[in-house]
């Protein structure tokens, strides 16, 4: 895959307002990629700054080899679905879609019609094209929209936030179909959007967004397993912090020994055809503690004494920011977290605890659980397997932990 | 609803509301339009007048060119300062609606109403004075060399009339546009440049179609009141530049012929309203094009 999109030292000023800080990216063609993060954190303007509707302060933005400088967004080969869907009130949805079509002058009037057909059977809407714009819904509009974009065949979509105006059904089925629709037409789409599990389910790469700053950009389940600073962890998903000592770094070298093979399977763990499976919902619902990949020969072990849970050594690679002696925090995910019952396996390091909520979802029961010496409870997620009991509040536990699955900041 | 039921909330609220706006518009607007249409049926004989049901007055109004040569000019001017203050105010709204800082907008509204703090009356003088034939134009165009003698298309004929009015006009027409523009989104705009087209067409494609309503009640609000104005072309038309409001007030005061008078000015105003049905049908197609 080549670099669609080449993002260098982009700075974005509104007066003394920093909006956009040294922002270098690159998005490889036919990507699905998403900007994720908080409101106000600058990926709507950044999506702009690509669209052409915002001149960067300073830095390039490269388009498909192109330096975009000064080049309007008439003239670029990027197309934008807006969060308003902006439909053309005055115009049919056959006009709307063919709004784009009609400054082509390689095509004729038989051959834009026939492209109309197809982009609303694309979407779904064949035999709507007279429809006026306010007769349609809000998931119509959406797919009025998409179709008109992708007529124009741009090499990049670029998507604004396209299902916040979307109930919660219909988000997820649009999301499916979204994916369905990037692969058929195999264009390249950037997706702007606060919902991280949207990003993760449709994405093929995120890049975390901060207050004008990328945060991190890596494949989804990268993102989640390994976030590369502790904002990224709190922001993706739930995370448990607790604080921690690092007694020693060295090349204490002895790779932990790895039970199995490398392309074991592992519960929880997401397998590659992602689509497929994340949209069945494995990921929101987590999974068992799952192994991460293992410390490489040589490579630098950390020495840690962990809050409540006591002492572990990790490789270097589990502390994405670096790590010194002293002071620190570990992260660690509830799925990773297990509650031990009966006839469980013995995990690697197990600790007691006490329950001190239990929040019961049917599929998943999620506990917090207090840990002596850890001044926050930890939360753990657990299927309810057959057989398997939920807790009360009170009772008392093991909690069995994974050095490997721990994330040093 | 069967008669002598209790009226419900709404009809009871209904009156309340509307009941004293009704008795002012029925005592100040219904009867002595009543009046008119009453007496453009009756005629003047001489000091009295002959009230036996008549259609003479119209005969009249029918036969003498000179009525329909007054309305005509009446219609034209109308038309003309309807077509020059629109297509004037338009920038201007435009300007205030995209281009001025949404803290600052009603500001530029305020100072656009400034017209409005001088009488009508001293508007129309003021206009003389610019124009004259002394006037500042003149006397500044020829202080400059670029003229030997003054201007005389701008005073006492139909142009000064137009130019005045337009003035006078130009608010009523500004706000209507203003308000269409500051509706329409944003983003269709940018969908707009998005999908290929230019600044200048995307203002013909997508921001002139969706302002039509507001251009449109525009023109009526400037048209209606223009063509019964006669101050402005008492002052400014000159002998040429005289139009129907005129010879109506001519006949009612200085003729004493009340009964024709009346005629003409139910003549008129069946003019203006078909006029004006046509323009609020237009409208009408715009608006269910749109929403």
């Amino acid at each position: 895959m080549t670099d669609l999109i080449s993002l260098k030292g982009v700075q974005k000023y509104y007066g003394d307002y920093h909006a956009l800080r040294d922002i270098d990216l690159t998005i490889r063609g036919g990507e699905f990629f998403s900007l994720l993060g908080p409101s106000g954190c600058g990926k709507t303007t950044l999506l702009r700054v690509i669209a052409g509707f915002e001149e960067v302060s300073d830095g390039t933005v490269v388009l498909s080899g192109r330096d975009m400088k000064g080049v309007p967004p008439n003239e670029r080969p990027t197309n934008m679905v807006f969060q308003s869907y902006a439909i053309f009130p005055h115009l049919s949805v056959a006009q709307n879609v063919a709004f784009g079509l009609r400054k082509r002058k390689d095509i004729d009037k038989a051959s834009r019609k026939s492209l109309v057909e197809e982009a609303l059977k694309m979407v779904g809407l064949a035999g709507y094209g007279d429809r006026r714009a306010h007769a349609l819904s809000g998931g119509q509009r959406q797919r009025v929209a998409l179709a008109r974009a992708l007529v124009l065949k741009p090499k990049v979509l670029l998507l604004d936030e396209p299902m916040s105006a979307l109930d919660r059904k219909m988000r997820e089925h649009m999301q499916v179909e979204l994916i369905r629709l990037q692969r058929h037409v195999g264009i390249t789409f950037v997706l702007v959007t606060h919902d991280q599990e949207e990003a993760l389910v449709m994405s093929d790469r995120i890049a975390v967004m901060f207050e004008g700053e990328i945060g991190q950009v890596d494949e989804p389940e990268a993102l989640y397993r390994r976030p590369k600073s502790r904002r990224v962890a709190e922001f993706i998903g739930k995370m448990n912090f607790l604080p921690a000592r690092v007694t020693g770094i060295g090349p204490g070298a002895t790779p932990v020994a790895r039970p199995a093979a490398q392309d074991e399977v592992v519960p929880g763990r997401i397998p590659q055809s992602r689509a497929a499976v994340k949209l069945s919902g494995l990921m929101r619902r987590g999974g068992e503690p799952a192994a991460d990949t293992p410390a490489t020969p040589g490579e630098a072990m950390i020495s840690l004494d962990i809050a409540g849970l006591g002492q572990a050594q990790v490789p270097m690679h589990q502390a994405p920011e670096g790590a010194r002696e002293g002071e620190v925090a570990v992260g660690v995910r509830p799925e990773t977290l297990a509650i031990l019952f009966e006839g469980d396996q013995a995990p690697r390091h197990e600790c007691p605890g006490t329950v001190d909520e239990v929040v019961y979802y049917g599929d998943m029961t999620y506990y917090d659980v207090r840990v002596k010496d850890v001044p926050q409870p930890l939360t753990i997620a657990m299927k309810n397997l057959m057989g398997r009991p939920v807790l009360e509040v009170g009772q008392s536990c093991r909690i069995g932990w994974d050095d490997r699955a721990l994330v040093v900041f | 609803m069967s008669s002598g039921s209790p009226l419900t909330q709404d009809q009871s609220r209904a009156i309340r509301l509307m009941g004293l706006p009704f008795a002012y518009a029925l005592a100040l607007l219904a009867i002595p339009l009543g009046a008119v249409l009453l007496f453009s049926f009756w005629t003047q004989d001489f000091m009295t007048v002959d009230t036996t049901f008549t259609l003479d007055n119209y005969r009249e109004v029918a036969e003498s060119p000179i009525y329909g040569l007054l309305l005509r000019r009446s219609l034209m001017v109308s038309g003309l300062v309807t077509l020059v203050t629109v297509v004037l105010a338009y920038p201007v709204a435009y300007f205030v609606s995209f281009h001025v800082a949404p803290s600052k907008k009603s500001l530029w509204l305020f100072l656009i109403t400034i017209p409005f703090w001088t009488s009508y009356l001293i508007r129309v003088f003021l206009w003389k004075v610019i124009l004259g034939y002394n006037g500042v134009i003149n006397s500044g165009l020829t202080q400059l060399g670029l003229i030997d003698e003054p201007l005389t298309f701008i005073l006492y004929n139909v142009n000064a009339v137009i130019i005045t009015l337009a003035h006078a006009f130009a608010p009523f027409a500004i706000l209507p546009i203003f308000v269409v523009l500051e509706k329409i989104d944003r983003s269709l705009l940018e969908a707009s440049r998005d999908l290929g087209e230019t600044k200048v067409s995307t203002f013909f494609w997508v921001t002139l179609p969706l302002s039509m309503p507001g251009v449109v009640g525009a023109a009526l609000i400037v048209f209606i009141p223009t063509i019964g104005d006669y101050v402005t072309p008492e002052l400014m038309g000159g002998a040429g530049g005289k139009l129907i409001a005129n010879m109506i007030q001519t006949q009612f005061l200085q003729l004493n012929n009340a009964p024709l008078g009346a005629a003409l000015a139910i003549v008129a105003m069946v003019c203006v309203a078909g006029i004006s049905i046509l323009f609020v049908l237009l409208n009408r197609r715009w608006l269910r094009r749109q929403t």
